[in-house]
């Protein structure tokens, strides 16, 4: 049962035991949100991109990073790889990578040539046609769901360019908003440019050998297996796990400095109280847990609260800019570690004063 | 009669600055068992600091200090505040109750301190206290709902309720006028008889020392008149 000593001193200062809290929960939010934006972001991109049909991506060298907007390959090569034996079909397409529509996040558009691009990755339109004009363009479902949009409404692109929605296709693969391949090395002033290949082989079990005879008919250029390439999303992230680590330092700074803070006012204010515990013979040990258990009540219910308004929070965000949010265990239980053990590890320094102080000046204190 | 306090050459000495502050000298006090003994003197005369010693809130420069068979002296800091725990309860003269707590809880937090883990405290010496001290129907109040005799009865309350081995007083009277003042000096009167509590308490005021069985004065850190016991 809860000390009732504990819970009448939070009862006490009720704003201070909410700043406190509220301390907590942005430590435990900061961690949530961050790493559940990372993981979602990373899993969707995954997502997308394992329904790439193609086993073979090809570009020149240093190109084809995930978040790259390098258009530095001729389409020419398209024939050339067309002729070697064991590749069904290649597709040029072209990556662009700007800012989100909404001024927030990152957002990816491909130009490619929809009928070959398509056939090789299994998709379909589900309403509307392929985008033909330079100012159209096809979405996925999400997208559409997510801007609201349906066939013949407009999105911005490149800043404040407008396009037309012509089609909304399924699944979802690559980048969820295409356009032809013209259309876009019309808008980046790339003619006869792409930024990679996408290679479908005759038998996908041989890819090896075809990526090899690419090599040898096509060498100095970059031949990469797509599967490798969505293994590597995470890590293609530059520094995306160091991010992540110093965000949780962070968070546990925050929440240990937030609830030290209230602690520590709340045995200076409390002094002469503890004095009267100290003459009443409580030991060094009752006095740390009594302070602790208050430190660790906040910091649960800090954590409680951490958790609902990061779940709030990421469905607000999804809905109003389409940013999705995957909450892992692993992350939530790092979140609670460092709620409840920035909040103990805050108390302990304050804990440990009250404890060896000293009991006559305590009870002198005014 | 058993002695239940023997004080012995009891010394403090405090520094303050490069001055050294004779603040007990050589004091040396023999308290048996049911005994009701006022400490008087003028201010800085050392009564304080004799009492702080005597709970084993301070420790002496020199000297010795028995409570019911355990030496204060060659305590630890722990033991000292487990002796504290096991034999001592002490009154103050500003009541010293934990304000967010209701006089209820103020006695079971004493209760719980006492008993450690070993549980809860005695039910039947918690009803009979409560009883004595006309404390029935205030123990959901909180210490501010409550005027300051009340307060100081609760206080009297949660010094006595773990059965202490002595009670040590610091003019527990001090902040109450004249009428509150004498229902609280029955009260320790009361405790005093029906459960022969033992209790030592400084007092400013000649009527509440008249109602102890002994005066002790203190005068520059010495026991000046000890007067004897008086038999009730």
């Amino acid at each position: 049962m809860l000390d009732s000593l504990v819970a009448a001193n939070i009862r006490q200062r009720p704003v201070r035991a909410l700043v406190s809290v509220a301390g907590v929960a942005l430590g435990v939010c900061l961690v949530m949100l961050f790493t559940g934006l990372a993981r979602g972001m990373s899993n969707d991109l995954e997502r997308r991109s394992s329904n790439m049909r193609a086993e073979i991506i090809f570009t020149r060298p240093g190109s084809k990073e995930l978040m790259t907007s390098t258009v530095n390959l001729s389409t020419k090569y398209v024939e050339e790889l067309q002729k070697i034996e064991g590749v069904e079909r290649a597709v040029p397409a072209i990556r662009y990578v700007s800012q989100g529509g909404r001024g927030f996040g990152l957002e990816q558009v491909e130009g490619v040539d929809w009928d070959g691009y398509a056939a090789i990755n299994n998709m379909r339109l589900v309403v509307g046609r392929a985008p033909q004009g330079l100012d159209e363009v096809v979405i996925d479902e999400s997208k559409a769901r997510n801007n609201r949009v349906g066939v013949g409404g407009e999105i911005q692109i490149f800043g404040n360019r407008s396009y037309r929605v012509a089609g909304i296709y399924s699944p979802e693969s690559g980048a969820r908003i295409k356009m032809s391949l013209a259309a876009m090395q019309d808008a980046l002033e790339t003619p006869g440019k792409c930024s990679y290949i996408l290679i479908k082989c005759t038998n996908p079990e041989e890819q090896a050998t075809v990526a090899t005879r690419i090599d040898t008919m096509l060498p100095g250029n970059k031949i990469q297996y797509t599967s490798e390439v969505v293994l590597n999303i995470e890590k293609s992230i530059p520094y995306l796990g160091v991010f992540l680590k110093t965000l949780v330092g962070l968070a546990a700074i925050v929440s240990a400095l937030v609830v030290m803070l209230a602690m520590y006012t709340t045995i200076t204010e409390r002094t002469r109280e503890i004095g009267v515990l100290k003459a009443l013979g409580a030991s060094r040990g009752y006095i740390i847990s009594v302070i602790e258990k208050e430190a660790l009540l906040i910091s649960l219910a800090g954590l409680i609260v951490g958790f609902i308004v990061s779940f709030v929070a990421g469905n607000l965000i999804h809905r109003a800019y389409g940013l999705v949010f995957e909450y892992g265990w692993a992350w939530a239980l790092t979140a609670a570690v460092i709620g409840l053990g920035g909040g103990a590890l805050g108390a302990l320094y304050p804990a440990v004063r009250a404890a060896s102080l000293d009991p006559v000046s305590a009870l002198s204190y005014e | 009669m058993r002695t239940i306090l023997k004080a012995e050459n009891l010394e403090k000495t405090y520094r303050v600055g490069s001055f050294d502050v004779h603040a007990l000298r050589g004091v040396s006090l023999d308290v048996e068992e049911g005994e009701f003994m006022a400490i008087m003197g003028p201010s800085g005369c050392g009564k304080s600091t004799m009492l702080h010693l005597l709970g084993g809130l301070l420790t002496p420069s020199a000297g010795r200090i028995i409570i019911d068979g355990e030496d204060l002296t060659t305590a630890t800091d722990a033991q000292r505040t487990d002796i504290r725990r096991r034999k001592i309860g002490f009154v103050f003269q500003r009541f010293n109750l934990f304000p967010t707590l209701t006089a209820d809880g103020n006695l079971r937090l004493a209760e719980r301190i006492h008993a450690g883990s070993n549980g809860a405290g005695d039910a039947a010496r918690r009803r009979d206290v409560l009883r004595l001290l006309q404390l029935e129907g205030k123990m959901h109040h909180k210490p501010l709902e409550l005027s300051g005799g009340e307060q100081q009865r609760v206080a009297l309350a949660r010094a006595v309720v773990t059965n202490p081995a002595i009670i040590l007083a610091d003019e527990p009277t001090g902040n109450l006028d004249t009428e509150n003042s004498a229902i609280v000096l029955n009260m320790f009167q009361e405790m005093n008889y029906r459960f022969n509590q033992t209790i030592i308490m400084i007092t400013h005021n000649p009527e509440a020392a008249a109602m102890c069985r002994r005066i002790i004065q203190m005068r520059d850190g010495q026991i000046v008149a000890p007067s004897p016991a008086v038999q009730i």
